[in-house]
């Protein structure tokens, strides 16, 4: 099975997790198929204190574009070197470069600068506000994934630009190109940490090198056996479901929590029944007559958790669901094959500390069971208290799916994508695609009128459309009359100015701007970073403008800004879909296989409750709902179930033996040290904390706080519901 | 009547046998042109998604196509516009359009030999006439195309003449002597054109009749077909003057 990691895929487009159906999707596809790819890397460089009108900085520029067109994976380069001018020379009208050459004598430089002056549309994309950098503007071919476009880039632009210049690399295919790799990255060097972490809390815990070995080789089979079969799929059925994107960045983290849950409460079972029995081949009979039902169990239950993931509107959320429901379900035959047998195979010292001595948290346990035993109408209400100051701090949560929020303000790469906003056009993009005629100057005009309201926004730096060519045009056929930069009042008149400029331009120069056969037009925004908040009220505000044109036969909003507002849609329903339906399953798993409502209810209260808790802490807390963290869900729901399920296990096998009075304090002590060392040891994963990525580091955050907030929740929340209402549920 | 065909064979037989790249173009460039013509030009064009874009076109040439005249028919955006191009050796060349519906005629630049004549794969410089000695010729193994046996060329043009391109290879009928086929090359010697050429006969010239553009590295392509030709009429040189672009002749 590991061999099909072979046929991983790796997919960082963010557009990948928008189905095909969703109309800014279908527009998106519809601008890249007649447009070309929008998204684009932007390289801006120069110096502070130092004008870009000098020879040197020109023959630069012009070295980077020759390069940067040389390459196979760029389809254009836009910067001064490349635009042409519109211009009217002694009469003439002249379709010229607007950089004639390499190397250029000051009357040149001059010329340009003035051609800039006079146009701020074109200036704005190719020079900074204060005239010490130059722009590029990189356009890939559409089919080139980003994270190599990115590396092809940058390199170019390293290798060319000396270090006498400062250099700011940005825009979408930059970033997206960018930030899923330097996740993942980050992710396996903390990842890493937090199982050396892990390894050392089981050791000081279990204080036995093989056992530990074990649950980590369970661990690691799953992970091969999960990855392995995701690439198999994608061999086997081709299909972008089973693509490895950046909401699958946590599936490792997930399936490393669930198999250390099996085989943590396998050998901490283990060890409590040789300190009793003194028999290793009893001792193993013993724990998997306990463990392998409640495993089985917690298995399935977590198994239809995740494939409840099936029914998010996301489709990588499918994949994700089965992959990790495959890991989970070998982990589960591990710990009930390859762990009994591992450890019957093993010679034990029955003197060691590990059999004879229980460890730290063992006694920390008793005082657990005491506790809730004695005061379960106190703890229930504590419960109640903090749910209901969860539910309170859901109404604060807000989501963010912008990738550029994904680094604090300071870092490297932050700087950069804060240059590019800052001194250049920004980095977003809005773009809105027009049908109708772009030759009609009603519609022309109509154009006018939406990127002057698009250029109303403060985030919006500029806009460009057909319509700026337009008028520019008309100017130059009137002598150059800055009366005539307007929309010609009739048809014929536009008609004309695009064929005098097919006769001496090349008609491809719009091919960013007007399709083909002038059907469809397309207007660029471009921005600053705008918050998810912000992004998600200018769309609605074009969405409603373009909606009103009437000149035009259909509009639509689409680009980066649209695709994060979209997302977030996706995001928060794929969360609600994932959780309520994970619930619905557990719950009625549980309450079958139990025979019992009561149990089914028992299982999904203390767990959504941790979910109500989490999120609402979030809200409270600031932490950002994002298409990384609201997978946390599926940390409690997953491990929250296991713990919830060995509780309802041991209590029911329990109350046929136990005294009522003892039942609680007996089941706390023999299911909560399995469960705080499992919280215990995947809580080692905070040193996602580290991280340099805003969102891995809630991660990490919110991983310590699900860990604490669903085994405390199952031993004290659950533990004195069960408490409460032992003499309904008692199987005596 | 004699001399001239022993004069045929004379050119034959040295055609065959070992002629240099450059008497082989000269030869070419040496054949008898009509002195003017008159034609009804469809040009279609089509991008790589396979959109097209059609416009016809009447046209008149004199010179071996160093003065023109072209009046838009179709379509119907461009109906009325009209273009003149007279070629200058000593100066750039003049370029003026007819834009009607300003009632203005503008006079172009013709600065950027590489851009696209009305959007086509033809660049103002494909459309020019090669100067012969400004390139160089070197002779390539003879071929085979569409079943006729070309002379194979390689035109490298001269640093002087500031082209676009860095090379062109050019198949010539080896019976007829008329260009069949054509690639140009661009600046990093990268495949740019394909070019294919049909003709007709016209009053013992070989005429164009279709000409076929492929941009291979835009993937878009150009096709032109030349109907209702006139050769040698009694066109006066006088018509190619601004005052011409307003009158669209009746074919």
């Amino acid at each position: 099975m590991g061999l099909g990691i072979n046929y991983l895929v790796i997919d960082d487009d963010m557009m990948a997790m928008l189905p095909e159906t969703l109309d800014s999707r279908m527009s998106w596809d519809a601008v890249q198929d007649e447009f070309g790819s929008t998204e684009v890397i932007f390289i801006a460089f120069g110096n502070k204190g130092r004008t870009v009108y000098s020879s040197e900085l020109f023959a630069l520029l012009w070295d980077l574009t020759k390069a940067l067109e040389n390459v196979n994976q760029v389809e254009k380069v836009s910067c001064i070197t490349t635009i042409s001018k519109i211009d009217s020379e002694d009469g003439f009208m002249e379709i010229s470069d607007l950089q004639p050459a390499r190397d250029l004598n000051p009357p040149q430089i001059e010329k340009i600068k003035e051609y800039l002056n006079n146009n701020p549309t074109i200036k704005k994309r190719a020079v900074s506000e204060s005239e010490e950098y130059l722009n590029i503007m990189v356009q890939p071919y559409e089919d080139i994934p980003h994270d190599i476009m990115r590396d092809v880039v940058v390199a170019i632009g390293d290798s060319i630009l000396s270090a006498d210049y400062e250099i700011h690399y940005g825009g979408t295919a930059y970033i997206t190109g960018s930030v899923p790799t330097m996740i993942r990255n980050d992710i396996t060097i903390l990842l890493r940490v937090g199982l050396f972490i892990m390894a050392i809390v089981l050791m000081v815990n279990l204080r036995n090198p093989f056992t530990v070995i074990m649950v980590f080789s369970v661990i690691i089979q799953s992970l091969v056996v999960m990855a392995g079969f995701m690439g198999w799929m994608v061999f086997i059925t081709g299909s972008e479901r089973f693509y490895f994107t950046i909401v699958n960045s946590s599936m490792p983290i997930i399936l490393l929590t669930i198999a250390n849950s099996d085989g943590v409460h396998f050998v901490a079972k283990f060890f409590k029944e040789m300190r009793n029995k003194k028999d290793t081949k009893k001792s193993v009979e013993a724990t998997m007559d306990t463990l392998l039902v409640p495993i089985f169990l917690t298995s399935l239950t977590t198994m239809a958790a995740f494939l409840s993931l099936s029914f998010a509107p996301i489709k990588q959320l499918m994949g994700y669901g089965i992959c990790i429901s495959v890991g989970i379900a070998h982990a589960f035959v591990l710990s009930s094959t390859f762990l009994p047998a591992a450890i019957s195979l093993k010679k034990w010292d029955m003197n060691s500390k590990a059999v004879t001595r229980p460890s730290i948290f063992e006694s920390l346990i008793t005082y657990f069971g005491k506790t809730v035993s004695t005061n379960p109408k106190s703890i229930l209400g504590s419960g109640v208290f903090i749910a209901t100051a969860g539910i309170i701090g859901l109404l604060y949560l807000k989501v963010d799916v912008n990738i550029a929020s994904f680094f604090r303000q300071g870092t490297e790469f932050r700087n950069s994508i804060d240059f590019i906003d800052q001194e250049m056009t920004g980095t977003m993009d809005i773009r809105v695609r027009l049908e109708g005629s772009m030759k009609n100057p009603r519609t022309l005009n109509e154009i006018v009128n939406l990127q002057d309201m698009l250029e109303n926004n403060k985030k919006v730096t500029t806009s460009f459309s057909i319509a700026d060519v337009v008028k520019q045009m008309h100017r130059v056929v009137m002598d150059d009359d800055p009366d005539f930069e307007t929309i010609p009042e009739d048809q014929g008149k536009v008609n004309n100015l695009f064929s005098m400029y097919s006769m001496s331009g090349d008609p491809e120069d719009f091919s960013a701007m007007v399709d083909y056969e002038y059907s469809v037009g397309l207007v660029t925004a471009l921005s600053r970073v705008m918050s998810t908040e912000e992004i998600i009220s200018i769309v609605d505000e074009i969405e409603e403008y373009v909606g009103n044109l009437k000149s035009v036969g259909s509009a639509s909003v689409t680009g980066m800004a649209v695709v994060i507002r979209d997302l977030v849609y996706l995001v928060v329903q794929s969360s609600v879909i994932s959780i309520v339906m994970s619930v619905i399953l557990i719950g009625l798993i549980t309450s079958l296989f139990f025979k019992r409502i009561a149990w089914g209810m028992m299982a999904i209260i203390p767990l959504s409750v941790a979910v109500v808790i989490n999120f609402g802490f979030m809200g409270l807390a600031g932490i950002h709902l994002s298409h990384v963290t609201a997978l946390l869900a599926s940390v409690i729901i997953g491990v929250g179930v296991d713990f919830a399920i060995h509780y309802i296990s041991q209590f029911r096998r329990l109350s046929k033996i136990s005294e009522n009075n003892a039942l609680t304090n007996d089941v706390i002590e023999d299911v909560g040290y399995p469960i705080i060392l499992d919280s215990a040891s995947n809580m080692s994963f905070g040193a996602l904390l580290f991280s340099a990525f805003i969102p891995v580091q809630y991660m990490g955050g919110l991983m310590v706080f699900a860990m604490i907030s669903t085994s405390i929740g199952t031993l004290t929340f659950l533990a004195a519901m069960a408490e409460l209402l032992k003499h309904n549920l008692s199987e005596r | 009547m004699k001399v001239k065909n022993i004069f045929i064979v004379i050119i034959g037989i040295s055609i065959v046998f070992g002629q240099s790249g450059y008497e082989i173009t000269k030869t070419l460039d040496e054949k008898d042109k009509p002195k003017n013509m008159i034609s009804k030009t469809t040009m279609v064009l089509t991008n790589s998604k396979g959109k097209t874009r059609n416009s016809v076109m009447i046209s008149k040439t004199m010179d071996n196509s160093r003065r023109q005249l072209i009046w838009f028919l179709e379509p119907k955006d461009d109906k009325g516009v009209s273009f003149l191009k007279i070629e200058h050796d000593d100066r750039d060349d003049e370029m003026r359009i007819w834009l009607p519906a300003f009632k203005r005629v503008r006079r172009i630049s013709a600065s950027k030999k590489a851009d696209s004549f009305m959007g086509s794969d033809l660049s103002y410089e494909d459309m020019t006439s090669r100067s012969l000695d400004e390139n160089e010729y070197k002779r390539l193994d003879n071929e085979t195309v569409n079943g006729r046996e070309c002379f194979v060329i390689e035109v490298t043009p001269n640093a002087s003449l500031k082209s676009s391109y860095s090379k062109h290879k050019i198949w010539i009928v080896k019976d007829d002597l008329y260009i069949i086929k054509e690639e140009s090359y661009d600046k990093r010697d990268k495949l740019k054109k394909e070019k294919s050429f049909s003709y007709i006969k016209i009053d013992d010239y070989d005429i164009m009749s279709k000409i076929s553009v492929k941009d291979v590295q835009k993937d878009h392509k150009t096709d032109i077909s030349f109907e209702q030709v006139k050769v040698d009429t009694d066109m006066s040189e006088k018509i190619f003057q601004e005052k011409s672009l307003k009158r669209l002749p009746s074919h």
